[in-house]
């Protein structure tokens, strides 16, 4: 399992509008629910999972980014919904540097083994500043699909 | 060379394409009368990368690797299961570590002749950080690799 198997244009969403950190999870939920159709009790499990494992330590990695994640038996199989916020976000990432590119990480509790190698997958992906600043300055969901696709 | 096949080795991992190759797995050792292992591997090089990378704290990596454990349990199980069905002895085995690392040493060690995987997926990407670790293990298997397209006509065959 790894990043682009899991990459879909509709769970991606550019640019994120919310300005704090309990925002940006918040969209990053609703793009997942909007998308994939789930009802608002199914949206409420999902947010309280995500914020249940933030509240045990940030997911901000640092490099500018974070990836909230959370284990959920609504979902059905490992997802992956990617965000990019144009404003800097305080994620009390490690390093102190804001934070700009989101990635909400979902998985069945059963799953674990994708669920490991995806998150994997991404903290690799985003190793080169270089990727990073292609994915901060991508234009809309299409470019974030393209970069990866590259 | 040994054709056909005395040891085969075939490595689950969960996803239904692996199901898909135990299946098969299990039809080419019982056609040709070879011994046949099946693998799951504990990924914890990559659960180190997560606590390394900041994204997994430290009660959540001993919860993960519970969870990962018992994902062993219940695959190789149903391997068992599946082999049994079609009265094949199984050998399963369950290792901790780097996928491609560990199998292809368990490979080395069971003198396999033939590794069957599933789930290869189409080359989508330059990037080779975005390689998944089946891809890995067909590129350093030390014996042949057999890739099983997950295929609806495998499962149907293996039922009836």
């Amino acid at each position: 399992m790894n990043v682009l198997d899991v990459l879909d244009k509709d769970l991606v969403k550019v640019p994120l509008l919310s300005s704090d950190k309990r925002g940006i999870i918040v969209e990053l939920v609703e793009t997942l629910v909007k998308a994939k159709g789930y009802s608002p009790a199914q949206s409420d499990l999902i947010l309280d999972a995500v914020l249940a494992r933030e509240s045990l330590g940030s997911t901000g990695i640092g490099g500018g980014i974070a990836i909230p994640h959370a284990k959920s038996d609504v979902i059905e199989k490992v997802t992956m919904v990617l965000g990019i916020s144009r404003q800097s976000i305080d994620f009390d990432s490690p390093d102190g540097e804001m934070s700009r590119i989101f990635f909400l990480v979902l998985a069945p509790s059963k799953q674990a083994s994708a669920h490991v190698e995806l998150l994997a997958s991404i903290a690799r992906s985003c190793t080169s500043k270089i990727f990073r600043r292609l994915l901060e300055q991508a234009r809309d969901s299409e470019e974030v699909v393209h970069l990866f696709m590259e | 060379m040994g054709v056909p096949f005395k040891q085969i080795v075939v490595y689950i991992d969960g996803s239904e394409s692996s199901m898909t190759a135990i299946m098969y797995a299990i039809k080419l050792a019982k056609e040709h009368g070879s011994s046949l292992t099946a693998v799951y591997v504990i990924n914890t090089k990559a659960l180190s990368e997560l606590v390394k990378a900041g994204i997994f704290v430290a009660v959540e990596r001993d919860e993960y690797l519970r969870d990962l454990a018992l994902d062993a349990d219940r695959y190789l199980h149903h391997a068992e299961r599946l082999a049994e069905q079609k009265e094949l002895q199984i050998e399963t085995v369950k290792l901790e570590g780097t996928v491609p690392v560990v199998v292809k040493e368990l490979l080395k060690t069971k003198g396999a002749d033939l590794l069957v995987l599933g789930g290869i997926t189409d080359i989508r990407s330059r990037r080779e950080e975005l390689a998944s670790e089946t891809d890995r293990m067909m590129r350093t298997a030390p014996c042949p690799v057999l890739v099983v397209r997950d295929d609806d006509d495998i499962w149907f065959e293996f039922e009836a």
